[in-house]
């Protein structure tokens, strides 16, 4: 019973950790950048939320719109500033990485700065209880978190399987001379995609504000964790993603609830370490090179 | 040069403990880019997580002084050895892949590292290990620090001068441009990728060793942070990588630069700040460094210009 009680909350951080890279395979998928700033973004959404319920005592999870927003305008600024340059050709360099790793800092920085180190999480009224089924009970702020991220990640899927502009993101992500060919503005579908991706790294945040206690400079520590499910799953894949960061979650779970709760995070580390140097593409990954 | 061998002469005079301080701690950061550019700027293996080898250093000798008193200044050589194996294990597996693949796997391998550690009874966990002061009046205790990273530094600015003038060197760029047409003309590629990142990793590990009796304590989270890796990797940008002076200048940059900041502001978070708008200004407008920027257009001085 203990073991099936352990899975299902590792399910339900596992659609957390699915919304959480999503962004991420998203933005790479489109541009072929791996936006080691995404963590950093997740956190600037936390921290949105985490303020709006602070000072006006507005519910997490309603304030994901909010955080979505706020993120993307961000996201979008950052496009103009800094990788617009870069995402006029297909080919990506290691220069492009080091340029999201600068990103990440300064946010970082910036963040740490303005509200300092601490450990912060926002707790409405249910972050504390749960309910019971029969013997296997569940925390209600996992609950919520995990099935808005669903529900999030399954109106990204439809939207990008049947709306024209997700056809257009599919189609640019698969051949961007091709999508070019055919008519699809490939700088507008860059710039949208990484402003979605941003937006989706905010409504993550918000999510992460009641979940995770969260901190600025512990993005470091994400980067790791979330290249690890995308990497799992194949950079560019959605479908990876969520997989990759369900059954690494629930392992983490398992490792932590019958080893020790300290090694938990190991097993995201040594993931992404033997997967990129077995199999760089991952499970569903498209061809990078 | 004289002059930084005579340098701690000052100390006759009164205490500018503060000079010698900004001055060991540009020895030690010109020794860790300089290794770098090694791998990372001859090589094009860009590792953001050099700085395990840096913290295996540290570890390996402040655990011996801990436990059996045979002080670091000493075991120093060993420490860069076992940066060496460690570097060579390590770049058997990571040095397979390339480009963002490399870079996602040095962080995945320093957060191994740094959560290994955060674990490890033996070495103290996150408290890390302390070690005891040595016995020198204030003037002088950072001297014997001052020569071994001047020694350091002076080595590593030889090594990496003689890579870049060596056939080893030659076969590194050509790996950097193009793996395959260089394993086509007869370069062993995987042995000389992975010497390389196995001798970039021998100073850092002894530097290591160096400065953890310097601070005179061992931890993780100040051993193993990104942070110092993200330093050595814009150092030896900023200053020009693939270059053998670009990264000492880089490194004399950006201390003024952090120092200013530090001055100026006071708070280390700004610093963090500043360092990554650093990165992305120089990745966006100098991508070829100061030494390479000034190399292309022909106004590099001649005593400068190593190559």
């Amino acid at each position: 019973m203990e073991i099936l009680q352990v899975i299902i909350l590792g399910l339900c951080l596992g659609f957390v950790y699915a919304l959480m890279v999503s962004g991420l395979t998203l933005i790479f998928g489109v541009m072929r950048i791996v936006n080691l700033a995404h963590p950093i973004l997740i956190i600037s959404g936390a921290f949105v939320s985490y303020w709006l319920f602070i000072l006006f005592g507005l519910d997490p999870i309603l304030s994901v719109p909010a955080a979505a927003l706020t993120v993307a305008l961000l996201g979008v600024l950052l496009y103009k500033l800094i990788f617009e340059k870069n995402a006029a050709q297909q080919t990506y360099s290691e220069m492009t990485v080091l340029l999201t790793f600068g990103t990440a800092m300064v946010i970082d920085g910036l963040l740490a700065f303005l509200f300092h180190n601490t450990q912060r999480t926002a707790s409405p009224a249910y972050a504390t209880d749960a309910i019971f089924i029969g013997d296997i009970f569940i925390p209600l702020a996992q609950l919520y978190s995990g099935m808005v991220s669903l529900g999030i990640i399954v109106v990204l899927a439809l939207f990008l399987k049947y709306s024209e502009f997700g056809i257009a993101i599919r189609a640019t992500s698969q051949n961007r001379t091709s999508a070019e060919l055919v008519g699809v503005n490939v700088k507008f579908v860059c710039l949208i995609s990484f402003a979605i991706g941003c937006a989706l790294a905010g409504s993550a945040g918000s999510l992460v504000s009641f979940v995770f206690s969260f901190f600025p400079s512990r993005h470091w520590e994400w980067i790791a964790i979330l290249m690890s499910l995308v990497v799992l799953g194949g950079m560019g894949s959605l479908t990876g993603a969520v997989i990759g960061a369900l059954v690494l979650s629930v392992v983490s779970s398992l490792v932590g609830a019958f080893y020790s709760p300290a090694w938990s995070t190991m097993v995201f580390f040594l993931a992404l370490f033997l997967i990129l140097i077995i199999r760089p593409r991952g499970l569903f990954g498209i061809r990078t090179d | 040069m004289i002059s930084l061998i005579c340098l701690p002469i000052v100390q006759f005079f009164g205490n500018y403990n503060y000079v010698i301080h900004m001055v060991l701690f540009s020895f030690l950061y010109i020794t860790m880019s300089s290794s770098w550019n090694i791998i990372g700027g001859y090589g094009g293996f860009i590792s953001i997580g050099h700085n395990v080898f840096f913290g295996i250093g540290a570890y390996f000798s402040g655990f011996i002084y801990a436990r059996y008193g045979i002080s670091p200044f000493y075991t120093a050589v060993f420490a860069g050895m076992i940066a060496t194996v460690f570097g060579f294990a390590i770049g058997l597996i990571t040095l397979r892949v390339k480009g963002p693949s490399f870079i996602i796997s040095s962080i995945a391998l320093l957060m191994i590292f740094r959560t290994l550690f955060d674990r490890w009874e033996l070495v103290g966990g996150a408290h890390g290990i302390t070690l005891p002061h040595n016995t020198l009046s204030v003037e002088w205790s950072k001297i014997p620090h001052y020569y071994a990273l001047l020694i350091l530094m002076v080595l590593s600015i030889y090594l990496s001068w003689y890579v870049r003038h060596s056939k080893f060197g030659l076969a590194l760029r050509s790996i950097s441009h193009d793996e395959i047409k260089s394993e086509v003309t007869g370069i062993n590629i995987k042995i000389i990728k992975v010497t390389a990142y196995a001798l970039s990793a021998y100073l850092i590990g002894a530097a290591g060793a160096i400065w953890g009796d310097y601070l005179t304590y061992v931890r993780p989270n100040i051993f193993f942070i990104i942070l110092i890796a993200a330093n050595m990797v814009l150092m030896c940008i900023l200053g020009g990588k693939g270059t053998v002076t670009g990264p000492i200048i880089g490194t004399i940059v950006m201390i003024f630069i952090n120092e200013f900041i530090l001055a100026n502001f006071g708070a280390s978070e700004l610093n963090i700040f500043f360092t990554g708008l650093l990165m992305i200004l120089t990745l966006l407008y100098f991508p070829d460094g100061i030494i390479g920027s000034l190399k292309k257009r022909k106004l590099l001085p001649g005593f400068l210009d190593w190559g």
